[in-house]
This record gives C-alpha cells, sequence and structure tokens, in this order.
C-alpha cells in the first residue's frame, strides 16, 4: 500500500473520469462553450472507461484482490470530487489537468512497479 | 405503481434523513476525525515523549502491581502495552457489566501515574462517535438505530435519484439556492456512495452480536462466549470458581507470546484476576489484511501454562471481520486514510446539506409566517451542523489552556465542548437564521485558526523531541479554519447570484432558449421520467 | 429568481413540489395529508417498520442459523450479517405498499412462515 500506487490509481481516475464528464453535453459547454460533435463524446466516454478500468487493473495488479479494490474505490471517489470541484469553480482547467494527469501516471508507474 | 414506489421512497428518505441527521451528523464527523484517533490523542498529552524503546513485560508487570492494588476485586483487567507511537502503558478495568469503565495512564517506566496531562483525547470522539457520551448500551442502541435509519435513507435515496449517471458531476451552484443545495446533497452522496452504504452497514456489523443477538440464541443457546470461542475469535476463557487466588508475573508470559507471533503485542486482558480461575489474554495487533483479526493466547492465570490460541476462523467470520477492518481502516497507509477521511467528511457534508435541502425547500412564501417546525429544524440544522465544529475548536483549546493541575480536567474537557455546542443551539434559536450561520461558522473558523497559536504559546516553553512533531496536526488545523470561514462567507450570501458570470460566453442565453438540455432540465418533471 | 419560485423544480424528487407529491401518495386512500388519520396512518408505519421490520429480520436471523448447511458459528455469522439487509428490505416494504393493512398483512404472513419455520426446526432438533 504505497502512496505511489495511490497516486497512479488517482491519477488515472481523475484522467478517465473527467473524460467521462467532458463527455456530456453540459460539462463540455461548461469546458468548451459548445457541445461535443458525437464521435468525440463517443471517444470521451471510450478513454473515460479506459481509464477508470485500467486504475482498477494497476490498484489490484499491484495491491492484490484484497486492498486493491478498496483503494479503487478510494481514489475514484476522491478523483470524482476534484473533477466536480473543478468543473464548477474553473471547469476551463479541467482539460489541462486531466491531460497533465496522464504522463504523472506514467512516472508514477515504474515506481509503483518498483514498490 | 412504479411512479408510486419512487414517491413513496422520496417521502422515506426525506423524512428518514430528517429525523436522524443531526445525530447523524455529529457521528459522522467524530468517526471521520477517529480515523486519526491515534494523532488527536498523542497532540493532547503533548508531555509524553514518543521513540525510546520500552520494555513491554515490564511495563505489563508495574501495570499488574497498580491494578493488584486499585481493583483487586475487578472482574476484569485490561492492560494496552505501550507502543513506540505511544509511550504509555493505557489501563481499563470494569468491576461489574453495568458501571462504567474504569481508566488510568500509567508512566510504562515506572509504573506511576502518567505525567501527561488528565484529559480523554482521541479516546473521546471515538468513543462519541458510537455511544453519544452516553451510558454505553443507551448510545450504542441510538447510534445502531440510526444507522439502520440511514441504511434505509440511503437506499430509498437510490431510488429516488432519477438520474444518477447523467448528474454525476453535476454542481450548479450559481442556478437557483434550492439547486445548488440539491446538487451537493447529489453530489456528496452520490461519489461517495459506495463509501456510504460500507460505512453504515459495517458500522452496524461492527456491534452486530448485540443488535441481532438472535443467531446465537438460537444455535448457541444464547452463550455468546461459546460462538466467539468456535467462530476463531477468541480462545477458552474460564468461569471464576469462586475461590481466592493470585496471577503470575506478567512479564515472562509477555515474552512468551512474543515469541509465538510476529505482530506486535498490544494488550494483555487479564478476566478474574482476584480468583484462582484467572485467566490472562495476550492479544495482537491484526496481521497485515483487510480483516480485523486479532491473534489471542490464553494462559492459567495461577500458573502460567498456555490455555489455548484463537482457532480457525473460516471464510463468513473472515468476511464479517473485513466488514469490521474496512470500518476501521487500520490497515490504511497515510494516504488511503486520508482518503477514508475525506469521504468521512463528505458524508457529513451529504447529511448537512439535506438537511438544509428540507429547510429550503419549504421557504415559506413571502409574506407567509414561517411555521414553528420549520424554524426549529432550521434552528436545529445550525446548532448540530455550525455547533459541533464550535464545540470541538473548543475542546482542543481546553486541552491547552485548562491549568495542568486542576482537579477533573478530562471531565473538564468534555463539558467544555458541550457548553460551546450547547451555546450555539441556543444562540441558533435566537439569532436571525442566516446571520446564525454566518456567526456561528466564522467563531468556529477563528477559533481552529487559533488552536496552532494558542498551542505554541502555552506548550511552546516545554522541551519537545523535535519541533515538527505537530505540523501535521497544526495544518489541519489551519485548514479546518480556513474551510470554514469559507462556509461563513457562503452562508452571508442570501441567494446566489442573478445571471452568471465572466465564463458564461453571450451565446449561452439563446442556447438555453433554444431548448438546451440545460433550459430542458428545468421543465416539468414528467417529461424527463424515463431518464 | 426568488428563492422561492425555486422552490419545487428539483428533478429528483426532493422539491418541495415532489414532496406534496410524495405526501399525497402516502394517502393514496384519499386521506387529507394534514388530517389526523393520514398521521395515525404514518405513525403507524413508523411502529410497523420499526418493530415489524425488527421481528421479521430476527426470525430470518434465528431460522437461518439453524438451517443453512454449515457449522454453526459460520451459520450464525452469514444469518445475521444477511439480518440487516433483511430489516432494510422489510422497512422500504413497509413504506411502499399501497396501504398500513396492506403493510402488516405482508409482513405478518412472512413473519408467520418464518416462525412457523423455526418452530418446526426447533420441534426436530
Amino acid at each position: 500500500m504505497t502512496p505511489i500506487v495511490l497516486a497512479l490509481n488517482f491519477a488515472l481516475s481523475f484522467a478517465g473520469l473527467a473524460a467521462l464528464a467532458l463527455s456530456l453535453d453540459r460539462h463540455h459547454r461548461d469546458a468548451f462553450l459548445s457541445r461535443p460533435p458525437k464521435a468525440r463524446a463517443r471517444g470521451l466516454r471510450v478513454a473515460g472507461w479506459a481509464g477508470i478500468l485500467l486504475s482498477l487493473a494497476a490498484s489490484v495488479a499491484l495491491e492484490g484482490w484484497n486492498f486493491g479494490p478498496v483503494q479503487w474505490i478510494g481514489a475514484l471517489t476522491g478523483a470524482s470530487l476534484l473533477v466536480v470541484a473543478l468543473l464548477s469553480y474553473r471547469p476551463g482547467w479541467l482539460r489541462p489537468a486531466a491531460l497533465a494527469a496522464l504522463p504523472l501516471a506514467l512516472i508514477a508507474l515504474p515506481f509503483a512497479l518498483r514498490g | 405503481m412504479r411512479q408510486g414506489f419512487r414517491q413513496s421512497m422520496a417521502w422515506l428518505h426525506t423524512w428518514s434523513g430528517l429525523v436522524v441527521g443531526w445525530v447523524l451528523f455529529a457521528v459522522f464527523v467524530t468517526g471521520a476525525a477517529s480515523y486519526y484517533r491515534a494523532e488527536i490523542s498523542e497532540w493532547m498529552r503533548p508531555e509524553l515523549q514518543t521513540g525510546a524503546p520500552i520494555d513491554a513485560g515490564r511495563a505489563a508487570d508495574l501495570a499488574a502491581d497498580y491494578l493488584r492494588a486499585k481493583a483487586p476485586a475487578a472482574q476484569g483487567w485490561f492492560i494496552g502495552l505501550p507502543q513506540p507511537d505511544k509511550p504509555v502503558t493505557e489501563l481499563y478495568w470494569w468491576n461489574d457489566l453495568v458501571s462504567p469503565l474504569q481508566h488510568a495512564l500509567l508512566d510504562p517506566r515506572t509504573g506511576a501515574p502518567s505525567p501527561a496531562r488528565d484529559t480523554q483525547g482521541g479516546d473521546f470522539l471515538y468513543r462519541f462517535h458510537f455511544e453519544l457520551n452516553m451510558p454505553p448500551l443507551w448510545g450504542r442502541w441510538i447510534v445502531g438505530l440510526c444507522a439502520m435509519v440511514l441504511l434505509v435513507a440511503l437506499v430509498s435515496g437510490i431510488v429516488t435519484h432519477r438520474r444518477i449517471f447523467a448528474d454525476f458531476f453535476t454542481f450548479r451552484r450559481r442556478k437557483s439556492l434550492q439547486r445548488g443545495w440539491l446538487d451537493a446533497h447529489n453530489v456528496t452522496g452520490v461519489l461517495a456512495l459506495p463509501f456510504h452504504l460500507m460505512i453504515a452497514y459495517t458500522g452496524i456489523v461492527t456491534l452486530a452480536p448485540m443488535y441481532v443477538p438472535w443467531g446465537i440464541t438460537a444455535a448457541f443457546k444464547g452463550d455468546e462466549t461459546r460462538f466467539f470461542v468456535e467462530a476463531g475469535l477468541s480462545p477458552e476463557v474460564r468461569l471464576p470458581v469462586g475461590k481466592p487466588g493470585s496471577i503470575v508475573s506478567l512479564a515472562p508470559l509477555v515474552a512468551t507470546a512474543q515469541a509465538r507471533v510476529s505482530e506486535p503485542l498490544e494488550h494483555v486482558a487479564v478476566y478474574n484476576p482476584g480468583d484462582a480461575a484467572a485467566t490472562i489474554v495476550t492479544i495482537f495487533e491484526e496481521p497485515k489484511g483487510l480483516a480485523h483479526l486479532h491473534p489471542q493466547i490464553a494462559f492459567d492465570g495461577a500458573t502460567g501454562a498456555e490455555l489455548g490460541t484463537t482457532g480457525l476462523v473460516r471464510p463468513a467470520t473472515r468476511i464479517s471481520a473485513a466488514f469490521v477492518g474496512l470500518h476501521e481502516a487500520h490497515f490504511a497507509g497515510p494516504a488511503l486514510r486520508a482518503l477514508f477521511f475525506l469521504c468521512g467528511l463528505m458524508g457529513a457534508a451529504a447529511i448537512a446539506s439535506g438537511l438544509i435541502l428540507w429547510s429550503v425547500a419549504r421557504l415559506p412564501k413571502a409574506g407567509e409566517r414561517p411555521g414553528l417546525g420549520f424554524r426549529l429544524v432550521r434552528a436545529l440544522n445550525v446548532g448540530a451542523v455550525a455547533g459541533l465544529p464550535v464545540g470541538l475548536a473548543a475542546y482542543f483549546l481546553a486541552n491547552r489552556l485548562l491549568p495542568v493541575g486542576v482537579a477533573g480536567r478530562a471531565d473538564l474537557e468534555v463539558r467544555i465542548f458541550f457548553g460551546a455546542w450547547a451555546a450555539i443551539a441556543l444562540a441558533a434559536l435566537l439569532r436571525p437564521h442566516l446571520r446564525a450561520w454566518r456567526e456561528a461558522l466564522g467563531l468556529a473558523s477563528l477559533l481552529f485558526l487559533a488552536i496552532p497559536v494558542v498551542s505554541a504559546l502555552t506548550t511552546g516553553a516545554q522541551a519537545f523531541d523535535g519541533a515538527a512533531r505537530f505540523l501535521g496536526f497544526d495544518a489541519a488545523m489551519l485548514a479546518t479554519g480556513l474551510l470554514l470561514a469559507f462556509a461563513a462567507s457562503e452562508a452571508g450570501r442570501t441567494r446566489p447570484p442573478r445571471r452568471a458570470e465572466p465564463a458564461v460566453p453571450a451565446g449561452r442565453p439563446a442556447q438555453r432558449a433554444a431548448g438546451t438540455p440545460q433550459a430542458r432540465s428545468a421543465a416539468p418533471a414528467p417529461a424527463r421520467r424515463r431518464a | 429568481m426568488t428563492e422561492r419560485s425555486a422552490a419545487g423544480t428539483g428533478p429528483n424528487g426532493t422539491g418541495k413540489a415532489e414532496a406534496d407529491k410524495a405526501e399525497a401518495a402516502m394517502s393514496r386512500t384519499g386521506i387529507p395529508r394534514s388530517g389526523l388519520s393520514y398521521r395515525a396512518a404514518v405513525a403507524g408505519r413508523v411502529v410497523l417498520a420499526a418493530l415489524g421490520g425488527y421481528g421479521v429480520a430476527a426470525l430470518c436471523t434465528a431460522l437461518l442459523s439453524l438451517t443453512l448447511p454449515l457449522v454453526r458459528s459460520e451459520a450464525v455469522t452469514v444469518a445475521t450479517l444477511a439480518s440487516f439487509a433483511i430489516m432494510v428490505g422489510a422497512v422500504v416494504y413497509v413504506f411502499a405498499a399501497r396501504s398500513l393493512a396492506r403493510a402488516a398483512l405482508g409482513l405478518g404472513a412472512v413473519g408467520l412462515l418464518l416462525g412457523g419455520g423455526l418452530w418446526l426446526v426447533n420441534g426436530f432438533a
């Protein structure tokens, strides 16, 4: 249960949830002032679920079936709260923050694997 | 019928949530704080120096000497051995099962009463979380009842919420007052829903044999001890034989036990210490894992011979123990524990926003006199939600400001906690509503911000092992104070801004008129029934 | 927009208008919702949900503890863990039922079945 695995979980969940939020008309408009084109919404939805599943896979692979799901749900909850906070106070920051979370997850990955 | 079902569930959610909301808010806040029970206790006893190794066996013998003098006829002694992060021997004993537990702290090296100031520390918040500072049986039944109603409120709330996924991320704080509170309630409720369901259910499970003993009644003829032994949760404990006796030295048993189990030894329990059939049980920290299962070894009190250990734990018992483990989250490292804490606060926020939503949805029309029930609910909301942080801050401040030697100090701290809370609740009845919110939250904010300052001024002169020892606690107090200041400033707003603000482009009103989903969301409900 | 005009548009059934509708739904027999009989009906459901729900959960726990094909400590644990979900289900049923009488009949029938089962099991044991 290293914090670095949790950070990896958190980054993946956050990026995934942000993509899912942006795939919804209302929040896409909050961030980009327009509705998402159909293909883009679909792409965001796929990317979002992929991020969430990757987060689950990472937590189970690194923490086992005992702690993995607990940590995954904890990270999802924290990340979704951050998405909501950004959407309602700084909607323009959501996309850059989600994009920044991905390289952070990549940086955390080797440390998580080693720890 | 389906529509009828949803409506009855809406009714159930509204009213079940209202009747237990005030108690549950306090249970959630003190429960979240209990994740940091050890840290709070450490801060509240600044005299204790952590870090130096302590001989556990000698500490156990010194504790037994103290208890032999103080409580020779007790039914049981419970000795908490010193740990690296808790350099104190903590004693509990009980003379019968009705009167309250007796408690003492000893210096583990001398066996004399601990030099630390007299305080209940984090244990007060922990016990309040499930006993409400009432006689244990009463408090536990009331909290259990509230937790059961919470489960009902959660289930009926899920049924009531038509658009869980569509509104998952939605917090329209700038629309109407009611919309903002509804969204706040939904967001804090839905985002942490797995936690809420888990914490309500597992909370009841921690006291399950007390709430629902009927399985034990049916299958074990009511013999609870037999059940715990067969489930592998407890070693055999002997009944007293009624002949006087004395117990052996504890130090060799502590050494024997420590050699057998790799987990840290946490407690030594002595049952019927004055009886010829006394039993000594050594209790270890739970091994790494979700399950809350403490390995135990029992010894004959008169001879020191081993009597038995906790037995094989089968799957259902392991699941049940994992429920308890999830509730307490002892397994969680600092980061995960912070997330559990955050989830607990989200639960408190969901309850508070639900309570406020109830009153906002029932605001009287202009010129209409508010009813007595409505005014009472609003005042209770302020008293429960804003009064508790004031009480908590007062509790921490009292710990630093009360003279160290004053008699009954620990009780005085608790009385100050309840006094400050009650004062806010009373003031809420007398002050205009919005001002009561702002003043109570503002006061709570100031008190929390004052804690690190007062702490530095009152304990700064003492020699601590490392100046950074309480930085984490101080930072948490400052963060709480700032959060409450933000809440106070928000509470000062009578209504949300009429129309919004810089981020909104010129095109938005037109889009809204054109029947975008946002406009539709304000349309009458039947249009969206299928959503 | 005043605070008041915002009320009652909640999409999630927690707004005032929804609450009114819901309260009307609680008295589908046509009893006015502020009347004494409405209050009595609500109080009746609360009592039935608390005592009846607990009773059904308790009977179910006892019966399962004796009949589940597990070691007896395991059977007790499974039954006890399940009892709280059973009670929640019973409470939801009581408040969702068309009338108090129907809820009482339903819960009473389940309780009678469970009690009968328990009596039989105890008789054979």
